[in-house]
């Protein structure tokens, strides 16, 4: 089955290019090109992922992340003209998955969208408990006694790789290799945003977490399992 | 208008009186008080001026009235004393005397005492001139407030000569008073002809006590209202100088607050006088300052929004181009020779003008002022290991030996990692481009003030002009020489931005046939930074890097053992 990914973005040149690497890779795109009717391209297309360009006319890229996530996880990469980090941090606490630089080359671009696309990394066990949550990973799905918590799929992939080792002490580094697939040194405000992002889903209380813990100078762990 | 906001300042009476308090300041605080105090200065001139002033009209009128005092009362004194001598003298002259010299004695005795209640003194002295003894003739009589010899010589000369028993003579003298103190007086000497026996001298003294005692009355007088006089003098001009000096002081005051920018302040501005235009000119200068520097604020706001917005504005269309350009490069070998090399050189112009425009957006943020470092823990050593290694492959290829010598600088210093990689990455590329393939050495360590990284390469080096040159943006040593490794001319300009947002230096070394070495020092945190670095920028060796001492690369311990 071809993934279907939307194309947000108002340059339709490079919408257009963006579209022929894509094709070229074997995935099936969507155009839009107003922020205004990115919703309804969205709720009319379903895309198994987007690609959001964060200036647009009609309704800016922020808000248009922001609606998005309040419907659904699906995986969403920023493409931004500004590495600045007010714009990046912005867009990553509206719950962007990721973000990539303009100008970037393809095999970025076809990288990032599969790592975002991929399956989830299958487990050993088929269900983890980790504090008072229990996780699912086939059934991707985190529930606190009866009560199912909404994740997506990239906070769920977060929590399971952190609670496939509880204990262990994950660097940012090793984060954003294993969840984002990143192999060189990137942006670790990616880990510090959806960290606190998961924190504010999973956690009793998120300014003194008890799952996900912060280790001062390494990075982060998940607490026992019980 | 606002009137000068008074801050807690340190009042400023406490600090006079604490200088004050020790009296061997007082030298140097009444110099710096003449230096620096208008009104200082001005009441200080005028009191000396005005107590000149009055000093001298003081005197000359305590002369004036002495002088008068004096020659009124002489003329009173030899009034007297003249009609005194005239009814002496008449008495004298009816007197019926029977050459019986008791009768003459008492005739000399009732005519003194006569004197005595004519002239208003009791001090009279009368003396015989001639000295021949005689029966009939009494000597002389005096009374007890006229000594004979307090009557000076020339006086009885004169008295004596005189041809006119009228003439009168006189001369100031010392009279002994009743305690023993001696008052000013006059004598008054005339002659006096008894019947029968002929001229005798005649003196009469008057004290002039009383008027010795109102010419003191009147100079003290004179000698308070003066002192009087140039105080009042000094404190009025000292309270016309204050309102005068103190807008003065105001004006200084808020100059020197505009100065260190607060652009806010004004002067308060009253009236229409000479101050007041100062005021509202100094108003209208800081208007126009404020004014400029708002203008300049706004114009640096839309250069930095204009190159944000150029970042946009020309990464989009770039990304299209890339992305089109890596697919027809992909895509070569399905062209014929001509279009394929067409494709690459695209490909590869393409990938150099985003360097360009990376460079140079980078370039625009430093102008903008619109750079933040992020920092984190680093230690240079490891990261100049790090660096080695992805350099490794190119250096290579230039034939290049990396060698690493890192005595110190492995604790984590706060630093940004990716703007400090990215100065190392680039000196180490220029040392591999103009290192002719010899080795280049890299040195960390570090001391209690900074850490520092040296990278030197023994190649060709630089002219002195020319390494004067080499942070000049676009700037190349060799024009004609060919270049390998793509470089925008940015790079070095970059790392010195980059260098000195940190805080730090990054200096260069460069001799012909010797060699270049660049050295970056980063201060530690918190710590004194005079520039001096750990590491001299100056190697001090020969140039030859065979007699270094180093010929096996130095194997580090593992990252994270000590942080």
């Amino acid at each position: 089955m071809t993934s279907r990914i939307l194309v947000v973005d108002d340059d339709t040149a490079l919408a257009e290019m963006i579209g022929i690497v894509l094709e070229t890779e074997g995935f099936d795109a969507v155009f839009c090109a107003d922020g205004a009717e990115a919703l309804t391209t969205w709720r009319d297309s379903e895309p198994d992922l987007i690609l959001l360009d964060l200036m647009l006319p009609g309704m800016d890229g922020i808000e248009i992340c922001t609606r998005v996530r309040a419907e659904s996880g699906v995986p969403i990469i920023m493409l931004t003209a500004r590495s600045d980090a007010e714009d990046v941090v912005a867009g990553l606490e509206a719950g962007a998955d990721d973000y990539i630089v303009k100008p970037f080359n393809p095999k970025e671009l076809v990288a990032r969208i599969r790592t975002r696309l991929r399956p989830a990394v299958a487990v050993q066990p088929e269900a983890m408990h980790i504090g008072d949550l229990v996780v699912d990973v086939s059934g991707h799905e985190v529930r606190r006694g009866a009560e199912a918590i909404p994740l997506t799929p990239l906070e769920f992939d977060l929590l399971v790789a952190l609670a496939s080792k509880p204990q262990q002490v994950f660097s940012r580094e090793a984060l954003l290799e294993q969840v984002w697939g990143y192999h060189y040194k990137a942006d670790t405000r990616l880990v510090n945003v959806h960290v606190q992002r998961l924190r504010a889903k999973i956690e009793a209380d998120p300014d003194n977490p008890r799952i996900i813990t912060t280790v001062r100078g390494v990075g982060y762990r998940a607490g026992k399992t019980r | 208008m606002l009137r000068m906001p008074h801050v807690a300042a340190p009042p400023r009476t406490a600090v006079r009186l604490r200088t004050w308090r020790d009296w061997r300041a007082w030298p140097d605080n009444l110099a710096q008080l003449w230096r620096r105090s208008l009104r200082f200065r001005t009441v200080l001139v005028a009191l000396a001026l005005t107590a000149l002033t009055i000093l001298v009209a003081c005197i000359s009128m305590a002369l004036a009235i002495q002088n008068n005092l004096f020659n009124s009362r002489r003329d009173q004194v030899l009034a007297d004393s003249r009609r005194a001598a005239d009814t002496a003298q008449t008495t004298l002259d009816d007197a019926v005397v029977q050459s019986d010299p008791v009768q003459m004695q008492n005739l000399l005795n009732s005519v003194v005492s006569s004197l005595a209640q004519q002239s208003s003194t009791d001090r009279i002295a009368v003396i015989r001139i001639n000295t021949t003894p005689s029966q009939l003739a009494p000597q002389g009589s005096h009374t007890d407030g006229l000594d004979p010899d307090l009557i000076s010589p020339e006086l009885r000369r004169h008295v004596q000569g005189s041809t006119n028993a009228d003439t009168q003579w006189w001369q100031s003298v010392g009279l002994p008073s009743g305690n023993g103190r001696v008052t000013p007086g006059i004598v008054v000497g005339q002659q006096l002809v008894m019947p029968d026996v002929g001229p005798y001298e005649l003196y009469l003294a008057f004290d002039l006590q009383v008027a010795s005692q109102t010419l003191s009355f009147v100079q003290a007088t004179l000698w308070i209202v003066g002192t009087a006089l140039v105080l009042l003098i000094a404190a009025i001009s000292w309270f016309v100088l204050r309102s005068v000096t103190t807008p003065i002081r105001e004006a200084a005051d808020t100059s020197a607050e505009l100065a260190a920018g607060n652009l806010d302040v004004r002067l308060a501005v009253h009236g229409d006088d000479e101050l007041a235009t100062l005021g509202r000119s100094f108003n209208a200068m800081a208007d126009s300052i404020q004014a400029q520097i708002k203008e300049l604020g706004d114009l640096s706001l839309v250069q930095q929004r204009f190159v944000s917005d150029v970042s946009h504005e020309l990464r989009t269309p770039l990304t299209t181009i890339k992305l089109a350009s890596d697919m027809l490069n992909d895509h070569r070998g399905e062209f014929d020779p001509a279009m394929s090399r067409s494709a690459e050189l695209l490909h590869a112009q393409v990938q150099r003008f985003e360097v360009l425009l990376t460079d140079l957006l980078e370039i625009s943020r430093y102008d903008a002022g619109s750079v933040q470092l992020e920092l984190e823990p680093t230690s240079l050593a490891h990261l100049a290991e790090d660096v080695i290694g992805s350099m490794s492959q190119l250096a290579e290829q230039f034939g290049a030996d990396l060698r690493l010598v890192a005595p110190g600088g492995y604790s984590p210093v706060d630093m940004d990692p990716r703007r400090i990689r990215r100065i190392v990455r680039n000196l180490l590329g220029n040392a591999i481009e103009h290192g002719e393939g010899r080795p280049i050495v890299v040195t960390v360590d570090s001391n209690q003030q900074a850490v520092a990284i040296g990278v030197r390469d023994f190649g060709l080096g630089m002219a002195p002009e020319d390494s004067e040159r080499v942070f000049d943006r676009f700037w190349r040593a060799d024009p004609s020489r060919k270049r390998t490794i793509g470089g925008t001319g940015l790079g070095l300009s970059i790392s010195l931005g980059d260098a000195h947002l940190h805080g730090g230096t990054l200096t260069v070394w460069s001799q012909v046939g010797r060699g270049t070495n660049f050295v970056l020092t980063l201060p530690r945190p918190g710590q004194a930074f005079d520039g001096r670095s750990p590491i001299p920028t100056d190697p001090g060796d020969e140039g030859s890097f065979e007699n270094l001492g180093v010929t096996q690369p130095i194997v580090l311990p593992k990252t994270g053992s000590e942080s």
